[in-house]
């Protein structure tokens, strides 16, 4: 094993101790309500998992997307209630691309999706940000946000207050926050608006985005896929464990092969984005994991029958993660597309080497 | 093997059926414009002053002889009332179960005097029945009851516990599968269908919240509640014979295979006039495969308003169980291509009514295939009796 391979599995190993310890369901649960689990991020934070991957001259903990990626995917496993995400791959990653420090905290992250959304004006040696940003994940309880905002020259990375904005909170399907966030001319220092560095473009950020959503999956898949084995070996209908019958046998094949699936894809495409643009990986592992999401999410209720789909049962943490996080930063139909399009418009002759060339 | 000597190119519904279908869309039109109902997909609502309008106009109990409260309309005629009701999505929790289940088993079963007292306050929308029998032991295994009753003077002394009781908490009875006998040689032998008052003296019902936070199913506890004789459902110790003769009807009705259709209808809207030549065939194959359903389950109703006039009734139970196999996929199918056409992140908290739509479909796309017995169990059904015929052959 090389000495990446032992601070990768270090670092799983202390993800798994802090969620198994401390993101119990009742955590999860009180999370639908609060939007969050402040106790547990201060752990998270102690541990400096949300900085891995940022370098440690700009406050980050140091490592690869790669390790931040196997990071996401236990945090995925446990449906852990944090902006794990937006922090280290999103915002963190754009403010030290720029050359700013990251800030203590949790952190979300946004970008400009059209034209018109945001106006960032200079106002003599000082900025103005006016506009609204729909559903941004994590807004409401996040220390700082940090916007791209796309300008005529060039685009910029903003850091703004969330206190200083008009929230108005929204959820997902598993309540997670997604907040629309207002800013009405709000005043920003010099030292908040920089230059987008190397590589913070839109594109990338919905990649990492998309990137980040399919690790979370590839987690709760996982998870889904330990319940349902569970439940198919200790539930007993017709004086057996229904494991025993074959229709749930084969259920439960289809279902492994899926998470297989989902890890392949995810994890392979957190290397790519390491090593270059990942453009092909992270459609291909949206595209794959969603499918599997709803594959597995479906097999999971199944084998669970009426008790999996009870708010006391934690069943439901995962599989509505899953639903969730499948029409986050673009669905199967959004990269089937855009894949789909890069592939015609490259034509035949390129379609061996575009599946090959890079790993 | 399947559908023998039904006449699909002759299936069109009489012209009575077809000018109900029409008062019962002017009346659903206007509930909807006025603001008295609201729809949700996903689970029936509960609505008793809707359910007692809907009694009101004589919907309820339909093809129930009159000296119990029907009007003795036609099988068909029902069909294009249920079908109706699924179109909008009306709130019809307080009365399905009477209509579709309870009544037509105290019509088989019930003692004149339980007719009498029972299917009347049915038929008017004023009797809500919840049924009890599901167990935390028995899920698809429905034998294996553990709930009891024990003969005492007058009548049964019963005590077990109930889940999965939906609506039991705004309900006035339901029917209990218990042990009347203690479980010796054939364990289907021994069972007994109670009618239990669920205000009585010992039954305690709590909440089990569905995983999206709705309240809609229940766990009864029953503590030595007494049941008086003369609510006995039937014969004593017939009741597992009682419960699976549910007929066909029951069990092939659009209610299997149109619990999301609003969010078809609300999809059209959706996507207008698309040029999206996907979008175009996908709604093309949601439609046919609809078509197709909708001529199953029409052929089974059209069998039985022929049976019932005729007294002589073919066996469509295998179809009726592909039907609801079908249709719970089909139901799921849409909500699939729902998300995947319209690409939105689905939200609880929507306003637009796709959009709220989307999100309850969501929610509840596990039910399907699991309440009324779960694909697994229908399909061991389906193969056990292909396979008899294929053999017998
Ligand atoms: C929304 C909802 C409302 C409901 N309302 C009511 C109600 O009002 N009253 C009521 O009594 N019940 C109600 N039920 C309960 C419902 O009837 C049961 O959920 C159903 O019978 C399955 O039982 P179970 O959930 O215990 O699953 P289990 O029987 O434990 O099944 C678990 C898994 O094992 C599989 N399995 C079991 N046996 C076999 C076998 N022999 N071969 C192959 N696979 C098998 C099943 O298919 C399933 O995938 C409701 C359920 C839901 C979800």
């Amino acid at each position: 094993m090389s000495e990446d391979d032992d601070i990768r599995s270090l670092l799983v190993d202390t993800a798994q101790r802090i969620f198994r310890d401390h993101c119990s369901q009742r955590t999860v649960e009180a999370a639908k309500r609060d939007g969050w689990s402040p106790e547990l991020w201060e752990i998270v934070q102690q541990a400096q998992l949300p900085l891995v991957s940022i370098p440690e001259e700009k406050c980050g903990a140091g490592g690869s997307v790669s390790d931040l990626a196997a990071v996401l995917r236990v945090a995925g496993r446990h449906s852990a209630p944090l902006p794990l995400a937006e922090t280290g791959l999103l915002a963190a990653w754009m403010l030290a691309a720029s050359g700013l420090n990251v800030p203590p905290g949790p952190l979300a992250a946004a970008f400009q999706r059209t034209e018109g959304e945001l106006r960032l004006e200079p106002v003599a040696d000082s900025w103005r940000l006016s506009g609204e940003l729909k559903r941004v994940p994590w807004a409401s309880i996040a220390s700082r946000l940090v916007v791209l905002v796309r300008g005529g020259d060039c685009d910029r990375v903003a850091t703004v207050d969330p206190g200083r904005c008009t929230i108005a909170r929204g959820v997902n399907l598993a309540w997670e926050p997604r907040d629309d966030v207002r800013f009405e001319r709000i005043a920003l220092r010099a030292d908040e608006v920089v230059h987008a560095g190397r590589g913070v473009t839109i594109e990338a950020f919905y990649r990492r985005g998309a990137l980040a959503r399919a690790l979370l999956m590839a987690g709760a898949l996982d998870r889904a896929l330990e319940r349902s084995i569970e439940h198919a070996r200790t539930r007993v209908q017709f004086g057996r464990a229904i494991g025993r019958f074959q229709a749930i046998q084969q259920e439960i094949a289809r279902f492994g092969a899926e998470v297989a699936a989902a890890a392949a894809a995810a994890l392979s495409a957190a290397g790519e984005v390491e090593r270059g643009d990942g453009e092909l990986a992270v459609a291909c592992a949206k595209i794959r994991v969603g499918e599997a999401a709803a594959t597995g999410s479906a097999i999971a209720h199944q084998i669970h029958a009426a008790i999996g789909v009870t708010e006391e049962f934690a069943l439901h943490h995962s599989t509505l993660r899953l639903q969730a996080w499948r029409s986050e930063y673009g669905s199967e139909t959004y990269w089937g597309e855009r894949l789909g399009q890069r592939i015609l418009d490259a034509g035949a002759e390129r379609l061996w080497p575009l599946l090959t060339d890079s790993a | 093997m399947l559908f023998d000597d039904v006449d699909f190119s002759a299936l069109t519904l009489p012209a009575e059926a077809q000018a109900l279908r029409r008062e019962v869309r002017t009346f659903l039109a206007a509930e909807l414009a006025s603001g008295r109902i609201v729809p949700h997909l996903g689970h029936a609502q509960f609505d008793r002053e809707f359910s007692r309008r809907v009694g009101a106009r004589g919907w309820i109990g339909m093809t129930w002889p009159r000296q119990f409260g029907g009007a003795e309309r036609s099988y068909l005629e029902r069909f294009v009332v249920t079908e109706e009701m699924l179109a909008v999505s009306a709130p019809c929790a307080a009365h399905w179960f009477g209509d579709r289940q309870t009544g037509p088993s105290l019509l088989r079963h019930g003692s004149e005097a339980q007719k009498r007292r029972f299917l009347p306050a049915i038929a008017r929308g004023e009797s809500p029945f919840a049924l009890g029998m599901s167990e935390p032991g028995n899920g698809s295994d429905l034998a294996s009851v553990r709930t009891r009753a024990v003969k005492v003077d007058g009548g049964w002394r019963v005590s077990g516990q109930k889940v999965w009781t939906s609506w039991a908490h705004l309900a006035e009875h339901f029917f209990c599968l218990c042990r009347t006998s203690p479980e010796e040689g054939d364990r289907h032998l021994g069972l007994s269908q109670l009618i239990v008052d669920l205000h009585a003296t010992g039954v305690t019902v709590r909440p089990i919240r569905f995983m999206s936070g709705a309240h809609h199913f229940n766990e009864v506890f029953l503590d030595e509640v007494f049941v008086p004789d003369d609510m006995v459902l039937g014969e004593v110790g017939a009741g597992w014979r009682q419960v699976t003769s549910e007929l066909a009807l029951e069990r092939s009705g659009p209610e299997r295979f149109m619990t999301t259709f609003p969010l078809l209808i609300e999809l059209v809207r959706r996507l207008g006039g698309t040029a999206d030549r996907r979008a175009r065939q996908v709604v093309g194959q949601l439609t046919a495969r609809f078509h197709a359903l909708r001529r199953m389950s029409l052929a089974i109703a059209f069998e039985f308003t022929r049976g019932a006039s005729q007294r002589t009734m073919r066996d469509l139970g295998t179809e009726a169980s592909l039907v609801k196999d079908l249709g719970t996929f089909y139901e799921r199918d849409i909500t699939e291509a729902a998300r995947l056409l319209v690409d939105i992140e689905p939200r609880p908290d929507a306003e637009d009514t796709f959009e709220r739509y989307l999100a309850e479909c969501i929610y509840t796309t596990p039910v399907g295939t699991i309440r009324g017995g779960t694909t697994q169990v229908l399909r061991t059904i389906i193969a056990r009796k292909l396979l008899g015929a294929a053999g017998s052959a």
